[in-house]
Order: structure tokens, then sequence, then C-alpha cells
């Protein structure tokens, strides 16, 4: 556990504040601070599904309570970085730095995001150049049986 | 501080103006990277050692640290929590700290009885929409630092919340230790000295004053969160495991060092 990015919700955290906010959506009315709650759990799930409805949850609130939108953009940010969408969380850690440039949490989450583009684009030059020898190596194989007959 | 509503209906819009151009894009680089190499990295068990100590840690070569502690830092809104991490991580005290957002992270590793320990510090946003979540980081907590403001007394008053809560929430060897913050502003003291002292003792609290603005003071104190909580570790860790089931769940993300085979080994 290294960074906020790493962090994993417990099982009975992400029941127990889904159960409060579906207990609300069946009355029809939910509150901000349920949906908010349960949101902030599910992006911390390690099921980018769960994630990805953080997301949709999260959107939602920005979108009808302002008191709340550092608080929502932050944690959009958290949740796109957490499912690989680097460039989407960028923008909203971006987009939040417009407003309080100096935020030492949102520049660290900058950092580590960074930090992550770096490291899986390098894995990814490592798995491609991997295959690029793996076909040579295939190819070598193919003319030297074929220079053979 | 407060931003108008008008600045971030703008940069929402920019956003998702700027996403849904590029959203194409974005699913074709998803579907590519739905397949990722360390996936079973978190489908592997869950409230493990591996909570505090990811494996990967573990396996990228020697450690420099011989333990790792959890702390957490409590207390109302505006008390300084953020300040007296920043100044005790980064070393730099920060005048115009924003809110927290949920929780933030710092660490620091330092000395204690030739001991090399990683402190892990969580500090908690102390505006209350944020307080039924960040009870569930009081979890496994070696220590808990609870925080009030010297100038404001209705954050001393709050004390006994703060306390209740971290009493429920971690286990009996977690140490906790009050801070009476901001103790440059002593012309503006609404809490005295002595009677937060009697506080702290009536339950069985460290206690100490000081000020997020004093570099060092933090790193002193620190030294002596983490040698109280390595004498509770090297008097109770081991025997505590082995005895008792509830002692034997909540010991792994407190003592998780010791736990995880081979690590003592690996120093």
């Amino acid at each position: 556990m290294e960074d906020v990015l790493d962090e994993i919700v417990s099982s009975e955290d992400l029941q127990k504040f889904e159960k409060v906010f579906h207990e609300q959506l069946h009355q029809g009315n939910v509150t901000h601070k349920a949906q908010f709650e349960y949101a902030w759990c599910l992006v911390r799930s390690k099921y980018p599904t769960d994630i990805r409805k953080g997301i949709l949850l999260l959107k939602e609130l920005f979108n009808s309570h302002p008191d709340g939108k550092r608080d929502y953009l932050f944690y959009l940010a958290i949740g796109n970085a957490r499912i690989k969408e680097y460039n989407k969380a960028l923008h909203y850690v971006k987009s939040f730095l417009e407003i309080e440039p100096a935020n030492q949490q949102v520049l660290a989450l900058e950092r580590q995001i960074n930090k992550r583009m770096e490291k899986e684009g390098l894995i990814g030059i490592a798995v491609a150049s991997g295959a690029v020898l793996a076909i040579g190596g295939i190819v070598g194989l193919g003319i030297a049986l074929a220079s053979k007959k | 501080m407060a931003p108008s509503k008008g600045d971030w209906d703008a940069v929402i819009s920019f956003c998702e103006a700027v996403m849904l151009a590029k959203e194409e894009a974005w699913c074709v680089r998803e579907q590519a990277s739905s397949r990722p190499s360390r996936r079973g990295r978190h489908s592997g068990q869950r409230r493990s050692p591996d909570d505090l100590w990811p494996p990967s840690k573990m396996t990228s070569g020697p450690y420099n640290y011989s333990y790792i502690f959890k702390y957490i830092i409590i207390g109302d809104m505006g008390v300084g929590k953020s300040c007296l991490l920043h100044q005790f991580t980064d070393k730099k005290f920060m005048a115009d700290c924003p809110h927290t957002i949920g929780v933030e992270f710092g660490t620091r590793i330092i000395e204690v009885a030739g001991q090399k320990i990683k402190l892990q510090i969580w500090d908690t946003a102390g505006q209350e929409r944020f307080r039924a979540v960040t009870r569930s980081y009081y979890r496994g907590a070696a220590g808990a630092l609870m925080v009030y403001d010297i100038t404001r007394r209705s954050t001393y008053n709050h004390l006994s919340s703060w306390l209740t809560d971290t009493r429920n929430l971690t286990n009996p060897s977690t140490v906790i230790f009050l801070i009476g913050n901001k103790s440059d502003l002593d012309g503006q003291r609404d809490v005295t000295y002595e009677e937060a002292k009697q506080f702290a003792d009536e339950n069985g609290l460290m206690f100490v004053e000081a000020s997020a603005k004093t570099p060092g003071v933090n790193y002193r104190f620190a030294i002596d969160a983490a040698s109280a909580s390595l004498g509770v570790l090297t008097t109770a860790g081991s025997s505590q495991v082995s005895e008792c089931p509830e002692a034997a769940q909540a010991a792994p993300s407190l003592f998780a060092p010791i736990l995880a085979s081979g690590i003592r080994a690996a120093l």
C-alpha cells in the first residue's frame, strides 16, 4: 500500500453503504450523503465494474449538487485512474488544479498518476519488444528450415 | 478559498467536452488494457498482510525498514491535521491548507531504538460529511493522533466523541495520542495545558502541545509515538496472535511485518 490508488475498500464497508443507498433508492429519496458514501466506496473497489458504477454516481452528483463539486472531482480522478483511464483522470486533476493550483493532495495524486502511466508505458514497450523478438525468432527459424531444404 | 459554482461548472463542461471527443480512442485503449498482466495482484486474499504490505514491495529487493506502523490523524475541521502531516512528511509548513478531501496519505521512515520504522499516516478529513466513511480507516491502526486546536474550545469539547470512535474502531493495543495544535498562538489560547493534560491522564493518552509551524516538533513526537507502538509490539505482538482469535484477526494489519513470512529474514 504505497498510495491512495492502491487502497481497497473492505467488502463489509462496501455492503454497508450499498445497503443504505439501496434502501433510499427504494424509497425514492436518495440523499447526496448516501450516494457519495456509496460512490466513494465503489471507486475503491477491486472490481472495475464497481468503479465504473461509482464514477457514474459521482458524475450524477457533480451535476446535481454544487456544494460538493471539489470532492466529486477528486474521486472522479481517483476512480478513472484506478481503471487505468489515466487521460480522463488527469483531465479531472487539471480541472481541479485550475481552481486550487496549490492543493497538495491533488498535486500528489497527479504525480502518482503520471508515475503509473510511465511504469505501465514501460511495461507496454517491454511486451511489444518481447513480441518482436519472438516473431523474429520464428521468422529466423523459418528461414533456417527453408534454407536446409 | 471556496471557488464559486460558476468556476466548477465551466470546468466540468470543458472536461466532458474533451472526453466526449476522445471517447472512441479511449474505448480502444480500454480493450487493449483490459487484460493487464498484474490482474492477479488484486484478486488475491483480502484483509491479509498484503493490505499493508504489497507483494510487489516485498519482492523488489532489500527493505530499508523493519516495520510499518499505520497511524491515523483525526479531529475537528481546521485544527491543522494536514499541516501536521505535511510538516512531518515534507518538512514544511503550509500556511493555507485547503480542506482535505476524504483522506490524505503520507509516509516517512524514522529510526527508533536502532529499528527503522516506516510510518504510514492516514490523515482524515475533519468535515462531518466524510466521517461515516473515514471510520473505516481506523482499522488496523497502530496509533491514533487525536488533534484539537488550543485556540478553539469547541474542537477540544468534541474530543470525547473522537475518543469514543477510536476506542470502538481500533483494538486495545492501539496507542492514542492527544495533540493540542497551534501552540504558537498562545495569546489566543482557549484551552489550558493543565486541563488538557488532565483529560489525557484520565483517559490514558499521551499528550503534547505542538505547532505545525515548528519544524522538528512533530519528528520528536513521532519518535515517541513509534517507541510506544514498538513497545506494545515487542511485549504483546507475537503471543497475542496465537492465543486470541480476535487478536489474530486484528493483528495482521497492525503487525503485518512480523506475520508476513520471510520478511524478518529479509532484513
